[in-house]
């Protein structure tokens, strides 16, 4: 080729090289340009392919006509040895100035062609997208699917982080579980109270009471000698008339509460529980419980003690599993002895 | 067209260049996009570049809820990271030695690590825990203030090639061995040693950087060294024991490096090379030698400008020469040799491809004009020369500047640029 300050470069003295998108389209490109990518430039030399329009040389599918443009832009510009530093840098600002959607096709392509700087300048561009945005404004971007429950999101996370926002998450989380637990106390009791508490002597006892006819029969029975317990002890006083009311009551103290409640009465000496439930205006009840055997009273106290220790150790797992059974099919370990050992 | 847009532009790239784009983003952010989609769950737990440093937590006043936060990020995201690990770094100013550490270590050393940096907060050093030293596969190792004691069994690393030691706590002898014991080693950076005589094996080095106090330097064998940057501080001690050796600290140094292309000597390593230094030239020629920059001169020191002239004879590839007065002297009039030029520089010597020169901390001594004279009368090819006088002397420029448009030029095109204002 002729050199010379003036040189003028004929059309015909350059030379080409043919490619191929998986469109179909072929086109022309210098060969200097299209060699700087490595694929390219190693299929031409093992295979010899690329010479001619009938032998170009296919890409990989990941490329499209419109990508390929950007790229051959890019190896256009960086393949002329003597630019600077600066204005390499400044061409690569500018250069990546592009759409999520974009971008990603462009890393892909030039993945696949094996032009490693260019993967790093989008890869880089991509992770600037993400870095410091929220977890909805990075979906935004790229179209993700909101496809995790609420457990699956916080998971990892909580050990690793102490981001506000997942704190606030936790909060979040913690408040839906409770309506859910809430919601589910019926069934949730009932499948304790079966498992968890002897229901002989309970039934014997409450026998006389259970006077409301109650389809459940022992279990409402229960229900409402254990409501009525936990009412006496947090202070509410309501009439006995529906055990509808007797459930409803005590699901609107926070479940702490009343945990702590129970802890704090059997921490008491057994006479204490029983002097208060007479301060409360429950006549039937204070009938019933002065009508109790000492030894019945001593089974109810180791009841409501088993209960009590149950319902801390054992409520936040049962709590999950009804949960994740609720949402995904992902087992939860819960151990629990016969007698309701504490773990 | 609308299943088009909200299609997922990113997920299904391969994984390579996931993993390229989550270790271009901070660590903490990395982890984040666990909550992205259930694609993207488990993503990062395979990245296998990872670096940690204090802002992978959120910050706090309180030092101890820090310290425990950043242990405890990195323990659990070393329990749920899934497959090989080639690189860990972590640098924080106050995490100190601690058992999690060790921990840290002895998980990535079942892991195949190849690149390992270290460096923790001032106070007590990292204690290096034993399994440190299993590590066979790292090839860049970067520790900062640790005490290292390598076991008896150890036998190098056989695949390190970078390895950097800043204020470390290691038996001479220890040091010596691990340098001559990776034979792959073509980077070692030392800094901050006191009082350390070395002697060094590296047949495969090429880049050499040295910081502190150093009794003595020795290259035995390091016949691949590139380039060469050393810093030399003096302690009185140090001073003693260059008054009392009898070596030529100029052969011991540079005896063995002909493949040299860069030499970087600052504070007081002239001094060091011109102990023990005697007139007449050297047969060792520096073929390869295109840049000397040598920092701290004291032209007073006639043995200090043997060693320079000898440096710069013996180099007749040289292409860059950048020489620096001591920066702390207001300028000394010694009447001292005045025939010591023509003795000894050689008059039919040329710089053939001397093209740039720059004297920084020039204080018109003598000497330094004898110098200079020197340079611009045998550097034909010369295009710029730069005089910077020291910012001490300022007075004495007018007489400097009358000297210098006195010297002739072996370079028609060379320009003598003297600066005026302090940079």
């Amino acid at each position: 080729m002729p050199e010379g300050p003036m040189a003028v470069v004929k059309p015909e003295m350059k030379s080409y090289i043919w490619l191929q998108t998986t469109d179909g389209s072929i086109q022309q490109v210098e060969e200097d340009v299209a060699m700087f990518c490595p694929m390219i430039c190693r299929e031409v030399l093992q295979t010899g392919m690329g010479s001619s329009k009938n032998y170009a040389i296919s890409l990989p599918q990941r490329v499209n006509p419109a990508i390929l443009g950007l790229i051959l832009d890019y190896c256009r510009f960086h393949q002329v040895p003597g630019r600077s530093n600066k204005e390499r840098k400044t061409f690569d600002e500018k250069f990546i100035k592009l759409d999520a959607k974009k971008l990603c096709e462009l890393t892909s392509a030039a993945d696949s062609l094996q032009l490693r700087p260019l993967v790093d300048l989008t890869s880089r561009a991509l992770a600037r997208m993400i870095e410091g945005k929220t977890p909805e404004e990075i979906r935004e971007t790229f179209n993700l699917p909101d496809d995790l429950t609420e457990e699956e999101k916080l998971e990892p996370l909580r050990n690793l982080t102490d981001d506000p926002r997942i704190r606030l998450l936790n909060r979040l989380y913690a408040r839906k579980r409770k309506e859910l637990k809430e919601r589910a106390k019926v069934k949730n009791v009932e499948v304790e109270e079966e498992q968890l508490v002897d229901e002989r002597p309970v039934d014997e006892l409450l026998s006389f009471i259970n006077g409301d006819g109650e389809s459940k029969g022992v279990k409402a029975a229960k229900n409402k000698k254990k409501n009525r317990r936990r009412k006496d002890l947090s202070g509410n006083f309501s009439s006995n008339d529906s055990n509808c009311n007797q459930f409803k009551e005590p699901n609107h103290l926070p479940s702490g509460y009343l945990i702590g409640d129970i802890d704090s009465a059997t921490s008491q000496s057994k006479s204490a529980v029983f002097q208060d439930s007479a301060s409360v205006t429950f006549s039937p009840k204070l009938e019933f419980d002065n009508e109790l055997d000492p030894a019945m009273e001593e089974e109810l106290d180791r009841e409501v003690e088993d209960f009590a220790r149950r319902l801390n150790s054992v409520w936040p797992e049962r709590m999950q599993e009804m949960l994740s059974l609720g949402q995904e099919r992902r087992p939860v370990p819960v151990s629990l002895n016969g007698n309701g050992a504490v773990k | 067209m609308d299943n088009d847009l909200r299609e997922d532009l990113i997920s299904d790239l391969p994984q390579s260049i996931i993993e390229t784009i989550l270790t271009k983003l901070p660590i903490r952010d990395a982890v984040r996009t666990c909550a992205l989609s259930s694609k993207w769950r488990y993503k990062w737990t395979t990245i296998t570049d990872l670096v940690f440093n204090d802002k992978c937590v959120s910050s706090c006043y309180d030092r101890p809820i820090l310290e425990n936060k950043l242990v405890s990020f990195i323990t659990h995201f070393l329990f749920l990271h899934d497959g090989p690990i080639h690189k860990f770094a972590l640098s924080t100013s106050f995490l100190q030695s601690s058992p999690d550490i060790d921990q840290w270590l002895l998980f990535l050393s079942r892991r195949g690590i190849r690149n390992l940096s270290i460096e923790l907060g001032e106070g007590e050093w990292f204690r290096a825990p034993s399994c440190l030293f299993t590590c066979s596969k790292l090839t860049h190792l970067e520790l900062v203030r640790c005490e290292l004691d390598p076991p008896p069994k150890f036998k190098g690393f056989l695949c390190l090639k970078y390895l950097n030691l800043q204020q470390i706590l290691m038996p001479p002898d220890d040091i010596e061995y691990l340098i001559s014991s990776c034979p792959l080693l073509e980077s070692l950076t030392l800094s901050y040693f006191d009082g350390l005589e070395l002697a060094l094996h590296a047949p495969n080095l090429k880049y050499l950087i040295l910081e502190g106090e150093f009794m003595d330097i020795c290259l035995e064998n390091t016949p691949r060294l590139i380039a060469v940057s050393i810093a030399m501080y003096i302690t009185d001690d140090i001073a003693e024991h260059f008054e009392q050796s009898s070596s030529c600290n100029f052969d011991k140094f540079l005896g063995g490096v002909p493949c040299l292309e860069r030499l970087v000597g600052q504070i007081y390593f002239t001094k060091y090379l011109s102990i023990g230094i005697d007139s007449g030239s050297t047969p060792i020629k520096y073929h390869h030698l295109k840049i000397i920059e040598l920092y701290q001169v004291n032209f007073e020191d006639l043995n200090e400008v043997l060693a320079v002239l000898r440096l710069i004879v013996s180099s007749p590839n040289l292409k860059e020469l950048h020489i620096a007065g001591p920066s702390n002297t207001a300028a000394a009039v010694v009447g001292s040799d005045l025939g010591f030029w023509e003795k000894e520089c050689p008059t039919d010597y040329m710089f053939d491809q001397l093209k740039t020169v720059k004297i920084t901390e020039v204080s018109g001594t003598l000497h330094e004009m004898g110098f200079i004279k020197f340079l611009l009368e045998h550097a034909p090819v010369l295009k710029v020369m730069t005089i910077t006088p020291s910012a001490y002397v300022t007075e004495g420029r007018l007489s400097m500047l009358v000297n210098l448009v006195r010297f002739r030029r072996a370079s028609a095109q060379a320009e003598v640029i003297f600066v005026q204002e302090q940079p």
